[in-house]
């Protein structure tokens, strides 16, 4: 019944290849983390300003953004936003912009609900003692919510290196689309995607026990 | 009555939209007095408590402390200033304790001196040994407040307020939080402070301290001080209906 005959050489044999495409992804997932992790940051403090007009902007993108397909607005930052705006984005520059604003808009929720989830009497009493808003947020409230934030901002990292892969769709050579290329010129696809999605689950998931044992750490204190 | 006053509330009003919950309080504290506030839940002794640690914003009125303005209800950046900077003489002890849980005693005592008198870490390590000492938690200094009692974290949080040599200290019903078994601590402290002679508001339910420790009592209901004696006269003999009615409760 199951003839196929699988022939895993071709991945020795264009090992470099699919590797300068995991390059790409390592470098996109990072990069664009550190950009949602400020993103989400200056969200979030949309979200909480005193202020309605500014709390709606933030608000109102975070919905926006998370209620539109990712795919849908990588699509639309590569094709619409150079028209619309008369740039010229590279396609990399397309997913770096595209996944961080979706991130962003995820890791705003996790930043927000972490900063809500301290205590306001723990504020108070900084307050009280004489230390300034922004002492008490950076020595008692930071703390605290890093520590809540932790699993759900590494949940969204896990998240982000697997939705790198939709640059494949917008022509970014990352690991993904060097496979769809190699498929295509050696038809080989049941290895090649096999493979590529071996090498996924061997970076998200130690990625995700680790900061699983990291916060266990945290939370024996 | 002792001293000079401290720390005064003057015509004090407080609303939250339109519910009014002090209605025009004024209280004064003098040096050294210890001045309980009591009265039925609702009448307004933690929002009154709570103006006096700027922690409210008087809707009405004022609040001095040394003779000058601290809070009004349309502050100017003069007011707001003075604020800030007698704002660590006026130490505050939480119901809820509201140690920082990710920090060890020894921090929690430590942090203010440090970030707001500008005190050398060592300094500051010797300051709380000290007070860790006097509440005696010298042994869990480097515990963190999740492994402590609650009655243990409650002596944390008055050494941790103690730590800025406060001129006044502001309890809010320090023990309503704890089992009964671990109040008799918590007063134990509160009762060896007032003898040393630091000057005292204290919220409470506890009517022994209030009788005893207390040097004023003052009995609020409805937002309003109804009744204001020393404590002999206050559970001796009352003068208004609504001191007895409060006061029968205890009785059984």
């Amino acid at each position: 019944m199951f003839k196929y005959q699988f022939r895993w050489d071709v991945i020795p044999n264009n090992l470099d290849f699919l590797f300068s495409g995991l390059n790409t992804t390592l470098i996109l997932s990072a990069l664009t983390l550190v950009l949602a992790m400020i993103g989400g940051l200056v969200i979030a403090l949309l979200d909480m300003s005193r202020y309605r007009p500014v709390r709606l902007v933030g608000v109102g993108f975070g919905e926006v953004i998370r209620n539109t397909p990712i795919l849908v607005q990588l699509l639309w930052v590569y094709y619409v936003l150079p028209i619309v705006f008369s740039l010229r984005i590279d396609a990399f520059t397309a997913l770096v912009i595209g996944l961080t604003v979706y991130q962003s808009a995820f890791i705003s929720e996790v930043y927000r609900a972490g900063i809500q989830a301290v205590p306001k009497g723990h504020r108070e009493a900084a307050q009280v003692l004489g230390l300034t808003q922004i002492q008490a947020f950076r020595r008692i409230v930071l703390p605290q919510a890093i520590r809540m934030t932790l699993p759900p901002l590494a949940s969204n990292f896990v998240q982000l290196i697997k939705f790198s892969s939709l640059g494949a769709v917008i022509s970014v050579t990352e690991i993904t689309r060097r496979g769809m290329e190699l498929s295509s010129s050696t038809f080989r696809p049941l290895e090649i995607f096999t493979f590529i999605a071996v090498v996924y689950f061997f970076i998200c998931w130690p990625l995700a026990m680790a900061i699983r044992l990291w916060e266990r750490r945290l939370a024996l204190r | 009555m002792p001293g000079t006053a401290i720390i005064a509330a003057e015509g004090v009003s407080k609303r939250f939209d339109t519910h009014e919950v002090l209605t025009r309080v004024s209280l004064s504290v003098a040096e050294r007095e210890v001045v309980c506030v009591v009265g039925p839940s609702g009448s307004g002794k933690t929002t009154l408590l709570r103006c006096f640690a700027l922690l409210e914003t008087p809707s009405e009125g004022r609040v001095v402390m040394d003779g000058q303005v601290i809070a009004t209800s349309e502050p100017t950046p003069a007011i707001k200033k003075a604020g800030r900077v007698v704002r660590a003489n006026i130490g505050m002890v939480f119901q809820h304790f509201n140690l920082w849980p990710h920090m060890s005693v020894l921090e929690n005592v430590i942090e203010a001196p440090m970030l707001v008198r500008g005190l050398k870490r060592k300094d500051a390590v010797a300051v709380a040994d000290r007070l860790l000492d006097k509440v005696g938690l010298s042994d869990k200094r480097d515990a963190y407040p999740g492994r402590l009692s609650g009655g243990q974290q409650q002596r944390v949080a008055i050494a941790r307020a103690l730590a800025m040599s406060p001129k006044v200290m502001l309890f809010d019903e320090p023990t309503s939080a704890l089992d009964p078994e671990l109040r008799r601590e918590v007063l134990l402290v509160m009762r060896q402070l007032a003898a040393e002679g630091m000057t005292m508001l204290v919220v409470t339910h506890e009517m022994g301290f209030a009788r005893h420790v207390g040097t004023r009592v003052v009995f609020m209901d409805r937002g309003e001080i109804v009744e204001e004696s020393v404590p002999a006269q206050f559970f001796g003999s009352p003068r208004t209906e609504r001191a007895q009615r409060f006061l029968q409760q205890f009785e059984d």
